[in-house]
């Protein structure tokens, strides 16, 4: 039995000092000490030994096997420290473990500042196809047909009657024959405009259509929303002003600018909506009282919104999606 | 357009008025200022130089060394341009002078070894004229040191005004201010005429009518004899220049002048080339080719309106005249032409020959077919004036449709209710009565409004609320501290969209947006896609049938700059033309929103905690199942696999509700990889939106939190290597009670020491009891019946 259990020892000591991974520690612990180890194995031999030996070889396996144990956690604990530890020296430095968040879109994370504004207003959204009927895009936003009011707006044709829409404002007749008044809603989307692709201008774009239309509804009640907007999205210091236009389809119709100083450069009037009273002819066009129901109707581009925004210098970064570009923002 | 400030001042007072109150009052107003050019500001530093000498530079072949006296005193200055000479008058730019046309500024210069103290200019160096055919020459007369600005007749300011289609009105100096007047309220006036007309009488020389009296409805003609044909005076030339136009001969310019006065477009005949000294307006009656006064061929359609004489064609009406009628030198009498011609005929015709002229210009927006007679006077009275010519007597007026103004109601309360403001009656009446609106009878609450000929855009109520609006300012209208709200349940048509975005984004996706126009050939590889006609470019000629081409466009450019782990999706429209013709209606196209998910590259970078991980199938799989787990409607979709080709996927799954493929997954294949570049796999997950928006999600419903503990069960079988472990999982399931709540893969292991073809797969199983404590026998029992199950339907052996 002694030489059984300094077999036992010798072996262990033999094996414990040549460990250098934890995979042959485990291995080590299964073989001396687990349920089923060496050390396990003597003690079921002992229990068979005569009554008078037990005493003797009691004592010594047990205190072997406490030898063992205190020796094998305290070379567990120096392989450990050896790898990475977490007990004894902790690199605060290190980076952190990468959990990654994707990025919406620059133009998404842009429109959604527009709805969020827009919808804390009570403003409905709706959605609607960007190839139209030619219309829905001029003809019921009167438009007259062979005038030069469509030249403001460079068109896609698919056909004589078929169109990628130039602006958001066609959801509007979309919305107003399917909608009893009061109407509010924004209607955001793609747009189309045929005209050459350079820094400043491309093929398409993304517009936000306003639209409210109510039996009280004036251009003051208009102006008090968009400046309101301005300052939401400018600062509350933002300096504007409301600049006569012309839309077909509203009237009186307003753009309106911004006071923009970009760093270094002197201040200018920039434009960022355009707006007005919805034209009586369009009211009427959707079949809709014109004397007794009024409304405003907007528009605006979200590019030209995110461009001053982000400084970003050209319109064709948003469309090459460089991952670069999309993990900026 | 563009409007010279001192021109302006011929017709209205503006003394006491900045140059910036005037931009901002016409902005304010309606006619936006979109540049203004400050010449004595912009020239500063440019002076008539005299060129003393000119002598070869001595390092340089095409370079000279000129002397130049910029009246205090003589510069030596290299010049590149082979017509500079001595005894010539220059624009001189002096050291520290910007130079307009590129904004660099002069500084002194070493030139192959010459100093050189400024530069000599060239007009388009001026940025007065695309001129840049070496430098201007000025008049000898001119003395040294004068300012360029006052040399070249440019001692003015020019707004650039962006006049919207609505105002024809505004199209000419008069015309501005008009505006002017009203927003300053300061009176405007006509310049005085005077005609000393001898006969004979105009009508005497001439014969005119007009066929297509809807194509025209008033045509003036008049006769000026004798007339020099000889340059502008230099106060004509100036106000020319001064707007961009380039001056020529008299008659030339006294045309352009007359039209950027008033706004009439006027054409002048030699007499002597009419046919039958005869004008008839028709259309052409049948495709002929004419030749313009520009030299150029012109293919006309049978109904173009046409100004004839007694034999032939002699200008295409309102766009440009003809060759065969022009005044040239030698000409001596000439038949001025004040019309009005019918916006949409001249529209038409300029339009399909691509010729947009001042004239064409005018007409299409609508002209005034008032103002004729008083336009072809002054044409008269300047031609006299400045080409000695002596004006006949009278004109020709052929007027078939006089212009009879439209009377109009404008309600008080209106405006108020429109504007949401109150104008008072009396601003009122005067806005309209300085714009030339004249009140024809007054009411307690309203007026009756006699809308003037020369705006054709007014014709309703609300056209004038909006001059009203216009005039009083904009600012006006008050900023409210409250507005109305209107109550009632809100749609949100985007959240479906949006709430994906959100999804994605959190599971590390960038969203993209691509061009929805491709070319023809990938466009149709995709789907039956929808062409436009008028095409940017033949990169962009079909609407997209599918976001993959964008997709897979947006990855191998990533590529091309080294971005190479890439985890992309879009959302947007794709378009297909159903069945074959003709679109007609919405019913011959589809319209649907369509997602694109694109994983390629490392999923995950090494790290000192990690190795690479490269996106496999089994990421996008992950992605797809979450997403639309996260969307409520896992339950409703069945998947089905495939292991060959399926369109651009070499193996991948579809998910599918009932019979309808709302999703599609998979890895793309080498053949459409190769063709984009991309030389690494690519998997990509799409999804029908339209369709998958239709899907009613599960409702969310609370189920009761777990009371007692689960009970797991772990067992590893070894079976042939192609049994897929989804069978396994739905055969246990299938057979199982309902205590057994979820199976879980958790290893899969394959090895020499398992046999050929084989493998070990690993489960975990979880039972759960929601009435008690499970006991150990029960679970016992359940766990060997799965075991035994399994072994025998799948020949599976247990392991250790």
């Amino acid at each position: 039995m002694l030489e059984k259990i300094e077999s036992a020892v010798k072996d262990f000591n033999a094996e414990i000092n040549n460990v250098n991974s934890t995979e042959t520690l485990e291995d080590i612990r299964v073989k001396f000490l687990g349920r089923k180890g060496l050390f396990a194995q003597l003690f079921e031999e002992f229990k068979a030994l005569p009554k008078e030996e037990k005493p003797k070889y009691g004592q010594l396996l047990n205190k072997e096997k406490n030898n063992a144990s205190a020796k094998f956690d305290e070379v567990k604990d120096e392989i450990e420290s050896k790898s990475v530890s977490y007990d004894s020296y902790v690199d605060l430095t290190l980076p952190g473990v990468k959990r990654k968040i994707g990025n919406k879109h620059i133009l998404i994370q842009t429109l959604d500042e527009i709805k969020v504004f827009f919808k804390g207003l009570g403003f409905a959204i709706y959605d609607g196809p960007e190839l139209e009927s030619d219309y829905n895009n001029f003809e019921a936003l009167n438009f007259p047909e062979d005038h030069p009011a469509r030249d403001m707006q460079d068109t896609f044709f698919v056909n004589d009657n078929f169109l990628l829409r130039t602006h958001t404002s066609p959801t509007q007749i979309r919305l107003m024959k399917t909608t009893k008044p009061p109407i509010r809603a924004i209607m955001p989307g793609k747009v189309y405009r045929n005209e050459a692709i350079s820094a400043k201008s491309y093929c398409l774009f993304h517009q936000v259509e306003g639209l409210y239309i109510d039996t009280d509804v004036s251009f003051a009640e208009l102006k008090s929303t968009l400046v309101s907007f301005a300052q939401y999205l400018f600062g509350a210091d933002v300096k504007y002003r409301f600049r006569p236009s012309f839309f077909p389809f509203t009237e009186p119709s307003a753009e309106v600018d911004i006071w923009w100083e970009p760093k270094g450069k002197p201040g200018r009037w920039l434009e960022i909506l355009g707006c007005g009273m919805v034209d009586p002819n369009v009211l009427d066009n959707v079949g809709i009282d014109s004397e007794k129901y009024v409304g405003y109707a907007f528009g605006m581009g979200v590019e030209r919104m995110a461009l001053r925004k982000y400084n970003i210098p050209d319109i064709r970064l948003f469309f090459d999606n460089d991952n670069r570009f999309l993990e900026q923002f | 357009m563009i409007i010279s400030l001192n021109w302006l001042k011929d017709y209205i007072n503006l003394d006491g008025i900045t140059v910036e109150e005037i931009e901002d009052k016409l902005s304010t107003s309606g006619l936006e200022v979109e540049e203004i050019t400050d010449y004595p500001k912009t020239l500063d530093g440019f002076v008539v130089g005299h060129v003393r000498e000119k002598i070869k530079h001595p390092n340089a072949d095409k370079l000279s060394l000129c002397k130049v006296f910029d009246g205090e005193e003589e510069l030596s200055i290299v010049c590149g341009a082979p017509n500079v000479d001595g005894g010539q008058n220059i624009i001189l730019a002096k050291v520290g002078a910007v130079v307009p046309n590129g904004g660099f500024e002069i500084k002194k210069a070493k030139i192959r070894g010459e100093k050189s103290f400024g530069m000599i200019c060239s007009e388009s160096e001026l940025g007065i004229s695309e001129n840049h055919d070496g430098i201007m020459v000025l008049d000898p007369d001119l003395q040294p040191g004068t300012s360029a600005a006052k040399a070249l007749g440019l001692d003015d300011v020019v707004f650039e005004i962006a006049v919207t289609p609505n105002r024809p009105d505004a199209l000419s100096h008069i015309g501005v201010a008009r505006d002017l007047s009203a927003v300053f309220g300061r009176p405007f006036n006509y310049p005085e005429l005077k005609l000393d007309e001898n006969k004979p009488a105009s009508s005497e020389q001439v014969k005119i009518s007009i066929e297509d009296t809807a194509g025209c409805s008033r045509y003036i003609g008049k006769v000026v004899r004798n007339v020099t044909i000889k340059e502008s005076p230099e106060w004509m030339k100036k106000r020319l220049v001064a707007i961009g136009l380039r001056p020529r001969n008299n008659i030339v310019d006294i045309s352009n002048y007359v039209l950027h006065e008033v706004g009439q477009p006027l054409h002048t005949f030699d007499l002597d080339k009419l046919a039958g000294s005869e004008i008839i307006v028709k259309q052409a009656g049948k495709d002929k080719k004419f030749v313009t006064l520009d030299s150029k061929e012109r293919q006309l359609k049978a109904d173009d309106l046409m100004i004839c004489d007694g034999e032939k064609e002699v200008a295409i009406a309102g766009v440009m005249g003809g060759e065969n009628s022009e005044v040239t030198e030698s000409t001596k009498n000439i038949l001025i032409e004040a019309a009005y011609f019918h916006p949409s005929y001249i529209r038409k015709t300029a339009k399909r020959l691509g010729l947009s002229s001042d004239a064409s210009y005018r007409f299409e927006r609508g002209c005034d077919p008032e103002i004729t007679k008083w336009a072809a006077d002054r044409t008269a009275a300047l031609i006299a004036e400045l080409g000695d010519g002596e004006i006949s007597e009278g004109e020709v007026d052929i007027y078939p449709n006089k212009y009879q103004p439209k009377i109009v109601n404008l309600r008080y309360n209106r405006i108020n209710k429109i504007l949401g403001y109150e104008v008072e009656p009396a601003r009122v009446k005067e806005i309209l009565d300085y714009l030339g609106f004249k009140t024809e009878s007054e009411y307690d609450d309203s007026l009756n409004i006699a809308i003037p000929s020369y705006r054709p855009d007014c014709e309703r109520e609300i056209d004038l609320v909006e001059e009203v609006a216009r005039i009083n300012g904009f600012d006006l209208i008050p900023v409210k501290p409250k507005i109305n709200v209107t109550l009632g349940v809100k749609v949100d048509e985007s959240a479906y969209l949006d709430n994906i975005r959100t999804l994605l984004t959190g599971m590390g996706l960038n969203e993209i947006v691509t061009n929805s126009l491709l070319n023809s050939a990938t466009a149709a590889k995709y789907g039956n896609p929808i062409g436009v006609l008028n095409p940017q470019s033949v990169e962009m000629s079909h609407m997209r049938p599918s976001m993959l081409p964008g997709m897979l466009s947006t990855i191998s450019k990533n590529l091309k700059v080294k971005e190479k782990n890439l985890a992309l999706f879009e959302m947007g429209s794709v378009f297909n033309q159903v069945g074959e013709g003709e679109i007609a209606s919405f019913d011959d196209f589809s319209e649907i929103k369509e997602l694109v998910i694109a994983l390629t590259g490392n999923s995950v970078e090494h790290a000192w905690y990690t190795a690479d991980d490269e996106y496999d199938f089994y990421h996008l799989k992950g992605i797809a199942d979450e997403l639309i787990t996260k969307l409520f409607v896992d339950n409703q979709l069945a998947d089905n696999y495939y292991s060959e080709g399926d369109d651009f996927y070499k193996y991948g799954f579809r998910k599918v509700f009932g019979e309808e493929v709302v999703c599609r997954g998979g890895l793309i294949e080498n053949e459409l990889t190769d063709s984009y570049d991309i030389s690494q796999p690519v998997f990509v997950f799409t999804v029908n939106l339209t369709a998958l928006k239709k899907i009613q999600p599960e409702e969310k419903s609370y189920t009761e939190l777990l009371k007692f503990p689960k009970v797991y069960r772990d067992f590893a079988v070894v079976i042939e290597k192609n049994i897929d472990s989804g069978e396994i999982i739905s055969d246990i399931l299938a057979s199982s009670s309902k205590l057994l709540k979820n199976i879980k893969l958790f290893d899969i292991f394959e090895g020499k020491s398992l046999g050929e073809n084989k493998k070990s797969l690993a489960f975990r199983l979880e039972y759960y009891d929601n009435a008690a404590t499970l006991t150990e026998d029960k679970v016992e029992k359940e766990f060997w019946k799965v075991i035994d199950k399994v072994k025998k339907k799948f020949n599976a052996q247990l392991r250790g």
